[in-house]
């Protein structure tokens, strides 16, 4: 029947063309496309997805897989929503559908609403819920979405699926494959972003589960941010794992100072303590990503703190107390500024607000024509966010001495200059140094006044030793390697007796007869500022983006008795013996 | 037992002063005559001891060899829940350092390399002086890891250190495991396997409502005290 009736069907009168559906009005905003979503109107650019124009009315849709600079694969199901121009009235994946012209979106339907209900469930029936002793709860999309989209017991009721709940992946990550959702933004954040595909999804269905490849680890030097992206706990990083618990933490909009390019991140601390950096987001400098070099970058904010000021080296050595030692080093120096066998070494790690301090000093109190700069010695570089200049103000040092009309000269010769006894005193502000092995040259200078974070090589030569407080205990400014000055705040109050670098090149300044007189970093800026000109741009000191600020724990006001401080429920500070504890606790 | 005390204005005898201080040394001499020559009930159930009559009127307990009883619902001092290998149940989660309100627990996780809960308190220390005794570190743990069935007091020291306790001394009484711990379901290799054989045996399912069996330790029962006093109040006089 149907072969013969075929060769009828020309044979007839010319068919009419089939009644199509009408033509489509005219969009009403011409470029651009109108659609509803929840009967309020967006206008988008061609091609946006309706979870980002969803986004811009303030509309929440949730999603798990869904990465804004990540291909989209819209297989975690939790995005999908109601849409008038879905094929059989299917409910589409927001996070994939683009808007088009007239369409409205439902995201709020009882069917969404069941539909959300049921994907969470889904993603939940395997899934361990070992909240007690997993690193992400307190910043788990499944915690979150379970209270506001589920709230409903598990069904479940045969034995859970299960996989590796240590699997280390490599340096930085540790995986526990019975927590993972399989969204596999990890897999695309190592092809696409890290271009290191060294993840993939190995099985099928429920017995499917994350993995690298036989045999190669996963250390790509970018692998920590697969750890921040993981919307669930199943990629934790190895450094943070099991430390602290992220709510009692809190988090101060920082710039890492691993290298030159100024990360942005989020400086995770708890009383005075720091735990970890987290990238935040700034399209310009880092969109959203670290490297892992940065992100463990942080251990000379809390390790090895030199916490007091002193006098003398070796066994002669002294604690003063700040004031004191601040007289005795201007005391020091001031004779060697006049016979002009003084030199300044100023640390590209010290922030802008720092070193414009502290080369005002150098040259209206010491009289000095020239800086030497320390800094850390350079390390690798790739194309995407690492520089091999290990400093974050390199540029920034750069600035202030051409703006206070300084030379600047490398390290090597410094220490040149103090072999050949042209150089006799130093002062040094920050003691970082490209080679610590060259640093043993310092002995060799009658004067050397060191500010510093730490306890090394170069601060164990100190004749007057002034602790310096790190970026972390400090308001300021880095200017990255293409002179974007980047604001910092201060996390916590400087630890011990330590105090930035500013406010000690201050008092420095005062002892030898200058006038300056700063409460704050601001008041640095606002007073030292103007002489650098036009070189920031157009940065304004109190133009810290304001991001959504996660308080952590308010420690109670008073002490406890075994010397801890209040509150204090992380990790007793290392330096912090039990037997101190225990001295503390003896009322006699 | 509240009684109502009259507050009128000091009559004639009263406000001449010497007639009531003889008096207040009469009633001091009647009970110190009473207790030194009159005899006492000696019932071991303090409560019921007869007082108010004519000869034992006598209410005093001779602490510490008598104690009263302490009401239905009484719990003491807190400690860490051994599973029944010995290690704490407890996993670290800090739950109960987040709901304290006095902040006085304080704990540091460690991993351990091969149990299949791999995180458990290195520090788990309990500032006695600090803690108000509300018990919502008890409510808060997930795990049963930490009780308040004790019965105890804090016992008393000379030193405030002293009053720290940390997870050695908090973790003790009797072990309890579920059925669905994670070392039972999936063994161990700290657990030998005839021992988790009779460890899953005498397992306890999980509980879904909080019961006395489960909220207390035997030899402590609420539930046998509240009983007691019910009886005791019902019995006739």
């Amino acid at each position: 029947m149907a072969e013969e009736k075929k060769p009828e069907a020309p044979a007839a009168a010319p068919p009419k063309p089939p009644p199509g559906p009408p033509a489509p009005p005219p969009p009403k905003n011409p470029g651009m496309v109108t659609a509803t979503i929840d009967g309020r109107e967006v206008v988008a650019k061609p091609g946006t997805t309706v979870i980002e124009a969803a986004k811009a009315l303030g509309i929440e849709i949730p999603y798990y897989c869904y990465h804004k600079r990540l291909s989209i694969a819209a297989n975690c199901r939790m995005c999908l929503v109601e849409m008038s121009n879905a094929p059989g009235g299917k409910l589409m994946p927001a996070c994939q559908m683009p808007i088009s012209e007239g369409v409205a979106v439902k995201t709020e339907t009882p069917r969404v609403k069941d539909q959300q209900r049921a994907t969470l469930e889904f993603l939940l029936l395997n899934h361990p819920v070992d909240c007690a002793i997993c690193d992400q709860a307190g910043e788990c999309k499944l915690q979150d979405y379970y209270m506001k989209y589920d709230r409903q017991p598990s069904r479940l009721d045969v034995p859970k699926v299960t996989k590796g709940k240590r699997v280390v992946l490599g340096p930085m990550v540790v995986l526990d494959q019975e927590r993972c959702i399989l969204c596999t933004r990890c897999v695309r954040f190592m092809r696409e972003i890290a271009k290191e595909p060294q993840l993939g999804v190995a099985e099928r269905g429920n017995e499917s589960f994350i993995t690298t490849f036989p045999g190669q680890p996963l250390d790509s030097k970018y692998s920590g941010n697969v750890v921040d992206i993981c919307p669930v706990g199943a990629l934790t990083s190895a450094d943070f794992r099991f430390r602290g618990r992220v709510w009692f933490m809190s988090a101060a909009r920082s710039v890492c100072t691993g290298c030159a390019r100024g990360c942005n991140t989020f400086l995770d601390y708890l009383n005075d303590t720091t735990y970890r950096y987290r990238p935040r987001e700034n399209d310009a400098v880092n969109q959203e990503w670290m490297c892992d070099e940065g992100r463990v970058s942080y251990k000379y904010l809390n390790a090895d703190r030199a916490l007091l000021s002193r006098e003398g080296r070796g066994a002669q050595a002294k604690v003063l107390a700040r004031e004191v030692a601040v007289e005795r080093a201007a005391a020091e120096l001031a004779p060697h500024a006049r016979a002009g066998s003084l030199a300044v070494l100023l640390s590209p790690l010290a922030s802008l607000e720092d070193l414009l301090a502290a080369a005002t000093v150098a040259k209206e109190a010491l009289g000095v024509a020239e800086v030497f700069v320390g800094g850390r010695r350079d390390g690798w570089q790739d194309a995407f966010l690492k520089r091999a200049d290990e400093n974050p103000n390199r540029k920034g040092l750069e600035l202030v001495a051409q703006a206070l009309g300084l030379a600047v000269r490398p390290f090597g010769d410094l220490t040149a200059a103090v072999a050949a006894g042209k150089v006799r005193a130093v002062w040094a502000v920050g003691t970082e140094v490209p080679d610590p092995a060259a640093a043993a040259a310092l002995e060799g200078a009658e004067v050397l006044v060191a500010q510093s974070y730490d306890d090394g090589p170069v601060a164990r030569q100190a004749t007057v030793l002034l602790a310096a407080a790190p970026h972390s205990e400090s308001d300021g400014t880095f200017v990255n390697f293409e002179g974007r000055a980047q604001r910092f705040e201060l996390a916590y109050f400087p630890r011990g007796d330590s105090r930035p670098h500013w406010l000690l090149a201050s008092e420095l300044g005062r002892a030898l007869g200058l006038s300056y007189r700063f409460a704050t970093a601001r008041d640095v800026f606002v007073e030292l500022g103007p002489r650098l000109g036009t070189a920031l741009g157009d940065f304004r000191w109190d133009s810290l983006p304001s991001t959504r600020r996660r308080p952590g724990i308010v420690p109670l006001a008073a002490g406890t008795v075994d010397g801890r401080l209040p509150g204090y429920r992380d990790r007793v500070p290392p330096e912090t013996s039990e037997d101190a504890r225990r001295a503390l606790a003896r009322t006699t | 037992m509240p009684y109502p005390i009259e507050n009128r204005p000091a009559d004639l005898r009263e406000r001449m002063y010497f007639p009531e201080i003889i008096r207040g040394i009469g009633v001091l001499t009647k009970h110190f005559l009473r207790n030194l020559f009159l005899t006492r009930d000696k019932n071991p159930d303090v409560l019921e001891r007869r007082r108010g009559e004519l000869w034992s009127d006598n209410a005093t307990l001779q602490y510490p060899e008598e104690r009263a009883p302490y009401p239905p619902g009484y719990r003491g001092l807190h400690r860490l829940v051994p599973r029944e290998d010995g290690k704490p149940r407890c996993v670290a989660c800090y739950m109960c350092a987040t709901a304290c309100p006095a902040q006085c627990i304080y704990i540091e996780a460690g991993e351990y390399p091969d149990d299949p809960i791999e995180k458990y308190p290195v520090k788990f220390v309990i500032d006695e002086l600090r803690c108000i005794v509300c018990g919502f570190c008890v409510e808060a743990c997930p795990k049963d890891a930490i009780r308040m069935d004790s019965g105890e007091h804090t016992p008393p020291s000379y030193e405030r250190g002293a009053q720290i306790w940390d997870e050695k001394r908090l973790l003790r009484g009797p072990p309890i495991s579920y059925q669905y711990d994670p070392w039972l379901r999936r063994g161990s290799p700290s657990i030998p396997a005839d021992k988790l054989e009779e460890m899953r045996a005498r397992a306890k399912p999980f509980p879904t409502v909080a019961t006395d069996e489960y909220a207390q330790t035997p030899g402590f029962s609420v539930r046998a005290l509240a009983q007691e006093a019910k009886e005791r109040a019902a019995r006739p006089k």
